[in-house]
């Protein structure tokens, strides 16, 4: 028997898991997927003239095997194992209701290929569900999670900037990736027209400097190579590979099992509390059962989701935990695609060196300085480049030595916003199983059934019309605009399917990531959330499970639990 | 170090050039497209390899710097027509290559390949312009149809144009000579001056 079992070695689980090892606890870590090795199973080593097929994936393999997750940006030619083959492993959706779940299935899983922008919640984050009335009031605030945060950018890395803003808190930052004088003229332009507007660096998990602590696992200063979805042999930037595994398997208290399917959790009805994992091996269809004193479920938004609804038993007969109701409702993922893109005829007479791995960062303003006709609010991600070597040779006719000659030109300036909204959470936005389908391995796959509702269309309208005042505020002409949000899922933050909450009749976590229903099991992977904000989620999902840990820790050795 | 490997390659490319006599105009003769097609296994036909190499080279010759047939531009994109490209693509893109072929026939009166390098040039130059005008599309689009690019008049020639153009430029010898690639930068500098050597950088980006 383990102290703890660790579902998912992905952003939650490994930090969960180097959490629980440093407090002494002997923790197996089970992963669905393969195994990976930091660095000997990264392609980041290929130069531009050795991508297979130029970086492209082949058409027929893509309509064949990937047509959902090639719809992600990160993925190429180069790293397309890093991404799960649609067709061996289904989920089904509505007629007319998409909903494009990207994945990873490997040691790491989606921290290898994750965009690093890590912004906290703020207060009035936590504060949103109890004041607008939707969702479950989160059980805590900013102040329960501000150490955490600070725990887990210290150990990560996370480069940025302080800028004392309320809505989006400062952190413990390495130094940021400068804006380069493009974007410093697009910040003066946006700040002086729209005060209570904010233009800064883009917060990201990379090293900027790397201190003592990244370098004693391997980790060396960010080589801005803008390679990162490949993996990063550098350890430049943080993930369970090269971060948070190592650190735990430096305790002597970790083990690791891949290729290993949570199957479902065991229940004992005489304690209340779950024993352990029955696990299916993804190769040889083989039945386990690993026990352990506490469990922490971290498969992902929907993995956990579908782990806790194929855990039926008398107890639990809609699945574990689930006595709310609530398991599988409340999906949410953030407003995506929606960016204006606009050349600045005016830009500076100056250029920048290297691939800086993130851009600029514009704060959540409505509902916050200016008011909104919707609830929540929005943040845009974004850059300013010179357009290069595509935009010249392919933007107009031509060939010959006249083609050759203007594409050794540098380009006019592009500034580039995309917001990223916030969704409210809906109960009717939701995951269950499949009543008659089965994957591989005999579970029951996931049936999703998630759409954007009035208040993000009302929003994502407001996104592209403060998207095109900004970029006109600096004298840019819009050339493009996509105004309609992206298919649900492709902001890639899904979350809130087991939410925290205060009212063990409404949500399905208390204070602790601990389920209401069962003590010793938590659950700190997105699935958590009882709210989405507008930013990007890992870092909290990271907090919540060191936090998590923590307690769970304190009420083992108090027999609480 | 990695500034100084980058130069010695520019002055062993520049001689490489030299020897096999390289003009500053730029453009394979008839011969020499025909040896150079000739040159390693292609999955397409001999004749629609000479075209294809005759194109790249309309479309990126040699100048002062290497072209898309120094480059190898011609069977990296044959290469990708069987392994990449879906039936339909290939037929699309082979399409397109056989029409300016007929194009050349019914101008000219003789096959592409089989034209001076000016010859083929002044025949693609107002094909090139009518096929790439660009055809208005749907007014709200999502922020992944403004990925794919324009819409062209004839939209199979902008993909092999766009192929052929994009192979060259993330090949060596282009990251080398035509534009500026550090595969380690190692250091953001977040502003630096443009002066008359100054390149765009290259890569396998979208930008």
């Amino acid at each position: 028997m383990f102290d703890a079992i660790v579902i998912g070695s992905g952003m939650s689980g490994a930090i969960a898991a180097k959490e629980l090892c440093e407090r002494g606890l002997k923790t197996l870590v089970i992963e669905r997927g393969r195994k990976l090795e930091h660095g000997a199973s990264y392609s980041d080593g290929l130069q531009p003239w050795e991508l297979p097929d130029a970086g492209m994936i082949p058409e027929e393999e893509v309509a064949n095997d990937y047509p959902i997750q090639s719809q992600c940006y990160a993925m190429s030619s180069a790293n397309k194992d890093f991404w799960v083959k649609d067709s061996e492993h289904p989920y089904s959706t509505p007629e007319g209701k998409p909903f494009s779940w990207i994945r990873g299935n490997h040691l790491g899983g989606r921290s290898l290929m994750w965009g690093r922008q890590s912004y906290r919640l703020s207060a009035m984050d936590f504060e949103a569900n109890a004041k607008d009335g939707h969702g479950s009031d989160w059980p805590i605030r900013y102040e329960d999670l501000a150490p955490w945060y600070d725990h887990i950018e210290k150990f990560i890395g996370v480069a940025g900037s302080k800028e004392g803003l309320a809505q989006l808190p400062d952190g413990e930052f390495l130094p940021p990736f400068g804006l380069n004088d493009a974007e410093i003229m697009f910040k003066k332009a946006v700040e002086s027209k729209f005060p209570g507007r904010n233009v800064i660096p883009g917060r990201v998990a990379n090293l900027s400097q790397a201190q003592p602590q990244h370098e004693e696992l391997g980790r060396t200063s960010c080589q801005v190579r803008s390679l990162c979805e490949r993996g990063c042999s550098y350890g430049a930037y943080h993930s369970s590979l090269s971060s948070s595994l190592p650190a735990a398997e430096r305790t002597g208290n970790l083990t690791i099992v891949t290729d290993a399917i949570v199957h479902s959790i065991i229940h004992d009805p005489k304690t209340g509390k779950a024993t352990g994992v029955r696990v299916i091996d993804s190769n040889t269809k083989k039945t386990q059962t690993y026990e352990a004193k506490v469990i922490f479920s971290c498969a992902s938004t929907i993995g956990t989701t579908q782990i806790l609804l194929n855990s039926k038993s008398d107890a639990f007969p809609e699945g574990l935990a689930n006595s709310s109701d609530m398991v599988g409702r409340n999906l949410m993922d953030h407003l995506y695609g929606l960016s204006v893109a606009g050349v600045l005829p005016n830009g500076p007479d100056t250029f920048y060196k290297g691939r800086r791995p993130t851009g600029l960062y514009i704060p959540r303003f409505r509902n916050v300085s200016e008011p909104g006709a919707f609830l929540r609010g929005y943040g845009y991600q974004g850059g300013a480049m010179r357009m290069g070597w595509r935009t010249a040779a392919l933007g107009k006719p031509g060939m010959g030595a006249d083609l050759k000659e203007r594409t050794r030109k540098l380009g006019p300036w592009m500034v580039y916003i995309s917001g990223f909204g916030e969704m409210l959470p809906n109960p009717e936005n939701r995951v269950t199983l499949h009543p008659n389908r089965k994957d591989k391995w005999g579970i029951p796959i996931t049936h999703i059934d998630c759409a954007i509702g009035p208040n993000e269309q009302e929003m994502a309208k407001q996104i592209i019309t403060d998207g095109k005042a900004m970029v006109e505020a600096v004298g840019g002409i819009v050339v493009s605009t996509g105004t309609e949000p992206g298919v649900p899922g492709l902001g890639i933050h899904e979350m809130g399917t087991a939410c925290m909450g205060k009212d063990p009749a409404k949500s399905v976590l208390n204070g602790f990531n601990q389920a209401h229903d069962v003590p010793n099991l938590f659950i700190t992977d997105g699935s958590a959330m009882a709210s989405s904000g507008c930013q990007n989620p890992s870092l909290t999902y990271m907090a919540l499970s060191a936090r998590a840990a923590h307690h769970a820790v304190e009420f083992l050795r108090e027999g609480k639990i | 170090m990695n500034e100084l490997l980058s130069l010695d390659r520019r002055s062993m490319m520049t001689r490489m050039m030299l020897l096999v006599g390289a003009s500053a105009t730029g453009g394979f003769s008839t011969a020499a497209l025909a040896k150079a097609a000739t040159s390693g296994k292609s999955g397409l036909s001999k004749p629609n390899f000479l075209l294809l190499t005759a194109l790249a080279d309309t479309f990126v010759p040699r100048t002062d710097t290497p072209g898309a047939v120094d480059a190898g531009v011609p069977a990296t994109f044959d290469a990708l027509l069987f392994h990449w490209a879906s039936p339909a693509r290939r037929d699309e893109l082979i399409g397109a290559l056989t029409a300016v072929d007929r194009l050349a026939i019914e101008k000219r009166g003789k096959g592409f390949a089989d034209l001076s390098s000016a010859d083929r040039l002044a025949l693609l130059l107002p094909y090139d312009v009518e096929a790439l005008k660009v055809m208005p599309r749907p007014k709200d689009s999502k922020t992944f149809a403004m990925l794919q690019g324009p819409l062209y008049a004839n939209p199979s020639y902008g993909k092999l144009k766009e192929l052929l153009v994009i192979l060259y430029y993330i090949s060596e010898a282009a990251l080398t000579h035509e534009l500026v690639y550090e595969h380690t930068p190692g250091v953001w500098l977040p502003s630096i001056p443009v002066t008359s050597e100054t390149r765009p950088t290259g890569g396998a980006g979208l930008f």
